[in-house]
């Protein structure tokens, strides 16, 4: 059950994605409508698979009231579940729906990922991972990732706007995407507010890994990863902030940032030693 | 009952003729329609066109041609071949296309559509408007609203100003937090300017060669004038620049732009060179964060966006007849006194 509804899910996450893209360049609002809609369905089928998958993970016994993320296939779906229930927050309240196309692909992406290569079977807890701080540090850091993939879309709608302007033969699709000044300030303000939770997320890593292992940070490759990208982000920021840098390079410094994301999240699965618990990859 | 039009337009009547009507009080006009025996009457009187519908009695035997004799009496002199004349279901057609801006000098225009409300507003109140001419033109209204949505006819900019604000509004959002600067004080930039000011721009300054001028420009558009000299600092603090000075060679380089751009942290800036010869030197362009948009770019997008409407025109017309015949249907059913209704859907058979 668990897997139909992620699967029909999915189905609805790309028929958005679809819509959203036809929406580049046929006005039609009615599209933009329907993929608020059909998002909203996606959104609903997927929380439910996430309860069927709750319930499945919580039958083993030491599993219980801890959330299932220790698999690769259970963060990827939290993940885009997250990006989606995020853009679905965002595009209902400011109808922007141009910007679907740049946000959406990155659920579909996730959890289509999810269903084709990640192992959807749950598994016990290992016992250093049977603490409350499972259902904290894991999703702080993926919310902050949904924001970051949310950040990205903008910052990518920016460049798209930028040379849609430079190159002086401006289309429909110009006059639909939001100002680059206005892409700009959204990219920041995303990422203004998505930075304290990596951050806090990171610190939690640091608190939880002092009660289990007795230190707060080993430099195994997810940690450094994750540094990183707060390192990166944090650049942007202070670009931006202090010295009141913006446009295509500030944009450029943020998806650096957003590949170490990415980085952190997938390739580093392949490298860590401590975080290799996400089971089932690829 | 007979609906009958005379009308003229700016495609049929050279201008002295509609200027000689456009003096006219329509209360008046009206006035002076319904003692000559026309039941019910709309003017619609703008600088483009000068129409009347009117009303007249089957048996009266009066025809549009009457009707232009009217229009012939009130102009005080002969209109011949300027005013075309039509009847029916000629009539309702030809106002449909109106309302839609089909018929209008830039095709899809949407003032049209107020015009012709206002137009209607003005017979009621006159009391000159009965039951045909309030369904008439109510629908008239309705099908103009209805072309615009379901067409693109009205999409897109129709002139070099329009597009230059649309621009700028697409590389800073809201022009209220923009400061123009104005070089030169040609009409042109006037234009610019006071189009910027009507969107809400921030502030706008003159920088001319000429200090009296320049100030006289400055003062028309509630603006500021700037000292010659002093023209490349304050390319630092505007956001959109127009310049339109005479200079035979070009007077804003890309040092001076790159210099003006160090203290601008990375907010755009938008020239427009509408000067001929031009003021901005290409190579500005090339510059990160620099836009600049010269009198034939602007123009090409203009000449697009009309070419654009123009290739909405058949859906439109379609629309258009569909709904003048249903009309029309309308009409002959009250004329034969049983009555049938019109549709008021918004996906009927055409969508």
């Amino acid at each position: 059950m668990e897997l139909i509804l992620a699967k029909a899910a999915f189905a609805f996450y790309a028929a958005a994605m679809a819509l959203a893209f036809l929406y580049l360049f046929y006005k039609n609002d009615a599209w933009s409508l329907w993929m608020l809609r059909l998002m909203g369905v996606g959104v609903l089928l997927q929380s439910a698979s996430f309860g069927f998958r709750l319930h499945s993970f919580w039958l083993i016994p030491e599993n219980r009231y801890f959330l299932p993320i220790n698999s690769f296939f259970g963060a990827l779906a939290y993940l885009s579940l997250a990006v989606a229930a995020v853009f679905y927050f965002v595009e209902g309240r400011h109808r922007l729906g141009i910007l679907g196309a740049f946000v959406l692909p990155w659920p579909v992406i996730g959890l289509g990922s999810a269903l084709i290569w990640a192992d959807p079977k749950t598994s016990g807890l290992v016992p250093a991972l049977q603490s409350y701080w499972i259902n904290i540090h894991p999703m702080v850091l993926m919310t902050s990732y949904a924001a970051f993939g949310n950040a990205f879309g903008v910052g990518l709608a920016l460049l798209v706007q930028e040379h849609q302007i430079k190159s002086r033969k401006p289309s429909e699709l110009c006059y639909r995407l939001p100002s680059i000044e206005e892409l700009d300030d959204l990219n920041y303000h995303i990422i203004a507010a998505a930075w304290p939770v990596l951050t806090v997320g990171i610190i939690m890593g640091g608190v939880w890994a002092y009660n289990a292992w007795g230190r707060f940070w080993g430099w195994d490759p997810k940690e450094t990863w994750a540094l990183i990208t707060a390192l990166i982000y944090a650049g942007y920021l202070h670009m931006r902030y202090v010295g009141r840098l913006r446009g295509k390079k500030a944009i450029y410094v943020s998806m650096v940032g957003f590949a170490s994301v990415v980085f952190t999240f997938l390739g580093v699965n392949f490298l860590s030693g401590l975080h290799a618990y996400l089971s089932g990859g690829a | 009952m007979n609906l009958l039009l005379a009308g003229l337009n700016h495609k049929t009547a050279p201008l002295p003729l509609r200027e000689r009507l456009a003096v006219l009080d329509p209360g008046k006009t009206l006035h002076r329609l319904r003692s000559e025996g026309f039941s019910e009457g709309v003017l619609i009187a703008t600088c483009n066109r000068f129409e009347l519908y009117a009303l007249a009695p089957k048996n009266s035997g009066r025809g549009a041609e009457d009707l232009a004799g009217f229009l012939e009496r009130e102009a005080g002199s002969p209109i011949g071949s300027a005013a075309y004349r039509m009847e029916n279901g000629d009539a309702v057609r030809h106002l449909f296309e109106v309302a839609s801006g089909l018929d209008s000098l830039v095709v899809g225009e949407t003032d049209i559509l107020g015009q012709v409300k206002d137009s209607y507003a003005l017979a009621k109140e006159a009391g000159m408007t009965g039951k045909v001419s309030n369904v008439l033109f109510q629908r008239s209204i309705f099908v103009g609203k209805r072309v615009r949505t379901e067409t693109a006819i009205s999409v897109g900019p129709t002139s070099v100003a329009s597009v230059a604000v649309d621009l700028a509004s697409r590389i800073f959002g809201n022009l209220s937090d923009c400061a123009v600067l104005i070089l030169g004080a040609g009409s042109m930039a006037q234009t610019l300017a006071r189009t910027l000011r009507s969107r809400s721009a921030k502030e706008i300054a003159v920088a001319n060669r000429n200090g009296e001028r320049g100030r006289e420009l400055a003062s028309e558009c509630a603006g500021k004038a700037v000292p010659w000299e002093e023209f490349p600092k304050a390319l630092a603090i505007a956001d959109i620049v127009i310049a339109s000075t005479s200079s035979p060679t070009p007077i804003v380089d890309s040092e001076t732009v790159g210099r003006a751009m160090k203290s601008r942290m990375g907010r755009s800036l938008f020239l427009i060179d509408i000067a001929m010869p031009r003021n901005v030197d290409e190579g500005v362009h090339g510059l990160d964060h620099v836009y600049l948009y010269r009198m034939e770019d602007l123009e090409t997008i203009v000449a697009e966006s009309l070419k654009n409407r123009e290739g909405e025109l058949q859906r439109a017309s379609r629309i258009v007849h569909e709904k003048a015949s249903e009309f029309s249907r309308w009409l002959d059913s009250v004329m034969e006194g049983r009555e049938i209704s019109l549709t008021h859907s918004e996906h009927g058979e055409i969508s």
